[in-house]
């Protein structure tokens, strides 16, 4: 069926296991600070490093392969779902080890992020990334970052042992309802996924309680600001009580409580424990390959971090690889403006004290192709605004579109030396052109502007239109850029 | 007639200025700092040299960290690294402005004063933090490792600590071509900032071993891992600037 070919050379092996793997988004290498230690190699920084950018404008921080691109299993979707007929190949440990010290000995990555295929079943697959990131740590002493997937119904103890000696953990969702997932992915469950996602939750809220932390991830220290975020409403969740991180996700539609068995498991016995998956859990979920709407993935998302204590959540536009009568068609631009909105929007529940219910609805279930979600929400809650920036407190701050975290902690620390004016909003940094239809520095208006739907909807859509079109359309710019140099040539 | 004080540049010579220009008692808006080479002298100013003076330097420096804050001596420093031609200037009215207000001057941002030390900061900040991203290292005989960069700031004293805290225990080093200056760093010892001479750094170019086989498989990985309907090229201008690719690995065409 397939070629298994031993005899690939070092860099053929990579470039299929590169090529395999680049569809996965998550390529961030933060959440954790560690130092460096004589005699290994790396540390690691809780912002997370970019070492290059790619063709397609994403940051290359990670050596982002898979241990193998052979797989058992058949996702619709997927590049390396056994249904093709692809040239297959395994990296070795060694192989592994020797890419991640020699790339960043020369400061090209942070650090490795290890996916696979399915090889033989989930338990060998697993066993053997295990022994890579074990040889990785311990042979070649490298201390930088290390962010693994786990595989669909891989064992627990192997998920356990993994979670001592990596920085962070994922498993992708893929789909945000069990119906989509059952018709793309046959062989995953969404409790093999759910699974082992509550037992890393598991294990990272034991590791911090015996560490005398919270149990719950650290979030921004600037949501302390907030009330009712997102993370303050997931509370009553919290790790002892059993009860609500054993429900799977349930999303409004597919309404499929799948219920998972409680996993449980102990730390080995050591005086100070090795921390375990310190930088958080993620996962992904493809956009736009079936039919959920906007409301659906978000209030997905929101759960996710609420049941799950996610560190984030990422969405993949669908990229068409693969001819099924299940998936669109394989000329299907990517939905990237669509991507970008629940990015948008995600980062409003990170950090500015929004909740999914805030910026969308059953009723009106999609973001607004032409505005941001936060211009767009402002522009339904008119009655809270003109916001006047001397008396604001910084909740209220951040609801102004144009003012960003960054901006409003500032604007509280200058105001404290006297009343500020337009001038000064723009040298701390707001975005005036948006915000001044929003806030009144002293009583007064930066221009005399009518508060007004449909007068500031229009402002707004002109300005925002251009970006939403280059998000959608990233090759035209270059297109139309060539034209012109040959334009002037002739 | 304004009074121009003009100093070398380094942070000695630059806080020398200031502290000359504040004893000179000439009243502030009759006064401009310049780092010298004076590019464009103009008339009608009266120019005044001042010779660094380290016990000077010292004692600026003591009344910043006391009367202001060591942040503000942090902000100071990283502006004294800047290639602007104006930081003299920018740092001395951030601190007429700082021994007047005290620590809280940080905060205050409506100031243009502060605003434009901020800006520089900041530039500043960017630049290194760029250099911590895209510095690459070229491995050298002997396993050593050598990187070239070719900064506007004086950035070297800012991204030695992060290489030294990853990669304790390789032999490595940075150099920075445009100040022929290097940071060194001998495995499992403390780094140190050094000049070089023509000579030494002509002699540092001839050790690069172009044949190092991670240069291909690097370059290999970097160009798979792009995902061709997404392709972007302005989005990868923006976050990675042209003038950083000098130096990068995977921007250097074969040959
Ligand atoms: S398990 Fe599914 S998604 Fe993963 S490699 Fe196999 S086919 Fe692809």
């Amino acid at each position: 069926m397939e070629l298994i070919d031993q005899n690939l050379s070092l860099q053929d092996k990579l470039h299929i296991l590169a090529d395999a793997a680049k569809y996965d988004v998550a390529c961030t290498s933060s959440g954790v600070d560690r130092r460096g230690r004589k005699g290994s190699l790396g540390n690691s920084c809780a912002d997370g490093i970019c070492h290059s950018f790619s063709a397609d404008g994403r940051c290359v921080s990670l050596l982002k392969i898979l241990q193998s691109n052979e797989c058992v299993y058949d996702c619709k979707y997927c590049l390396n779902r056994a249904g093709n007929d692809r040239v297959r190949t395994t990296f070795s440990p060694e192989d592994i080890c020797q890419l991640v010290i020699e790339f960043y000995r020369r400061n090209y990555i942070e650090g490795l992020f290890l996916s696979s295929g399915v090889v033989k079943n989930p338990a060998y697959t697993m066993e053997l990334m295990y022994h890579s990131i074990y040889m990785l740590r311990n042979q070649y002493h490298f201390n930088g970052y290390i962010h693994v997937k786990a595989i669909p119904n891989a064992p627990q103890e192997l998920i356990e042992k993994l979670g001592y000696i990596v920085d962070r953990m994922s498993i992708n969702l893929e789909l945000p309802t069990a119906e989509g997932l059952q018709e793309l992915a046959p062989h995953k469950t969404q409790s093999s996924i759910l699974t082992p996602m509550a037992l890393v939750q598991k294990g990272i809220a034991e590791h911090r309680l015996s560490v005398g932390k919270d149990a719950l991830m650290d979030r921004s220290s600037a949501n302390r600001y907030l009330s009712e975020t997102i993370f303050d409403t997931a509370q009553p969740s919290r790790i002892h009580e059993s009860s609500a991180y054993h429900a799977g996700i349930t999303s409004t539609s597919s309404g499929t409580d799948s219920l998972i068995p409680a996993p449980s498991f102990s730390a080995p016995s050591i005086s100070r424990p090795d921390p375990f998956v310190p930088a958080g859990q993620s996962t992904q979920m493809i956009i736009g390959a079936t039919g959920e709407n906007d409301y659906q993935l978000l209030t997905t998302t929101q759960k996710l971090y609420q049941q799950f204590d996610l560190k984030r959540v990422f969405f993949s536009a669908y990229v068409p690889l693969n001819e099924d009568a299940h998936l669109p068609s394989l000329d299907t631009a990517p939905p990237l403006l669509r991507e970008h909105r629940l990015y948008q929007a995600d980062w409003l529940l990170r950090f500015y004290g929004f909740q999914a219910q805030d910026l969308l609805t059953a009723d009106r279930p999609n973001f607004n192709i032409f505005l941001d979600p936060k211009c767009d929400w402002a522009l339904r809650h008119l009655e809270i605004f003109p916001v006047e920036v001397n008396t604001a407190d910084y909740a209220t701050l951040l609801k102004v579109p144009g003012i960003g975290n960054k901006s409003a902690y500032r604007i509280i620390n200058a105001r404290k030396g006297g009343n500020l004016d337009f001038d000064a909003l723009k040298k701390i940094g707001v975005v005036l052109k948006r915000a001044r239809y929003f806030i009144t520095c002293k009583g007064k208006m930066q221009y005399h502007l009518r508060i007004e739907e449909d007068f500031i909807t229009r402002q707004l859509t002109g300005e925002e239109h251009h970006s939403a079109w280059d998000i959608e359309h990233p090759q035209t710019y270059q297109q139309l850029s060539l034209f012109d140099t040959q334009f002037a040539v002739h | 007639m304004a009074t121009i004080f003009t100093c070398d540049d380094s942070l000695e010579g630059i806080l020398t200025c200031i502290y000359d220009a504040w004893a000179s008692k000439l009243g502030q808006q009759n006064i401009r700092l310049l780092i010298e080479p004076v590019v464009e002298y103009e008339l009608f100013c009266d120019y005044r040299h001042t010779d660094s003076d380290s016990h000077k330097a010292n004692n600026v420096i003591d009344s910043i960290q006391k009367k202001i804050s060591s942040y503000a001596y942090q902000m100071v420093y990283r502006c004294a690294m800047s290639a602007s031609p104006d930081k003299a200037d920018i740092i001395y009215r951030f601190l007429l402005l700082g021994f007047h207000y005290g620590r809280q001057i940080t905060d205050m941002i409506q100031f243009p004063a502060v605003s434009a030390i901020f800006e520089i900061n900041r530039a500043v900040g960017n630049e290194a933090h760029f250099f911590r991203e895209f510095v690459r290292f070229l491995n050298m005989k002997g396993n050593v490792l050598a990187a070239h960069i070719e900064p506007k700031s004086d950035v070297l004293i800012f991204i030695a600590p992060h290489f030294a805290d990853r990669m304790p225990s390789e032999n490595w080093m940075i150099i920075d071509d445009n100040r022929k200056s290097a940071v060194i760093h001998p495995a499992d010892q403390e780094y140190y900032l050094t000049s070089l001479s023509d000579d030494e750094f002509l002699r540092l170019s001839h050790l690069e071993d172009s044949d190092d086989p991670f240069i291909d498989l690097w370059k290999e990985f970097f160009e798979t891992i792009a995902i061709k309907p997404r392709e972007n090229y302005r989005c990868q201008r923006n976050l990675f600037p042209i003038r950083y690719r000098r130096h990068v690995t995977e921007f250097i065409p074969p040959g």
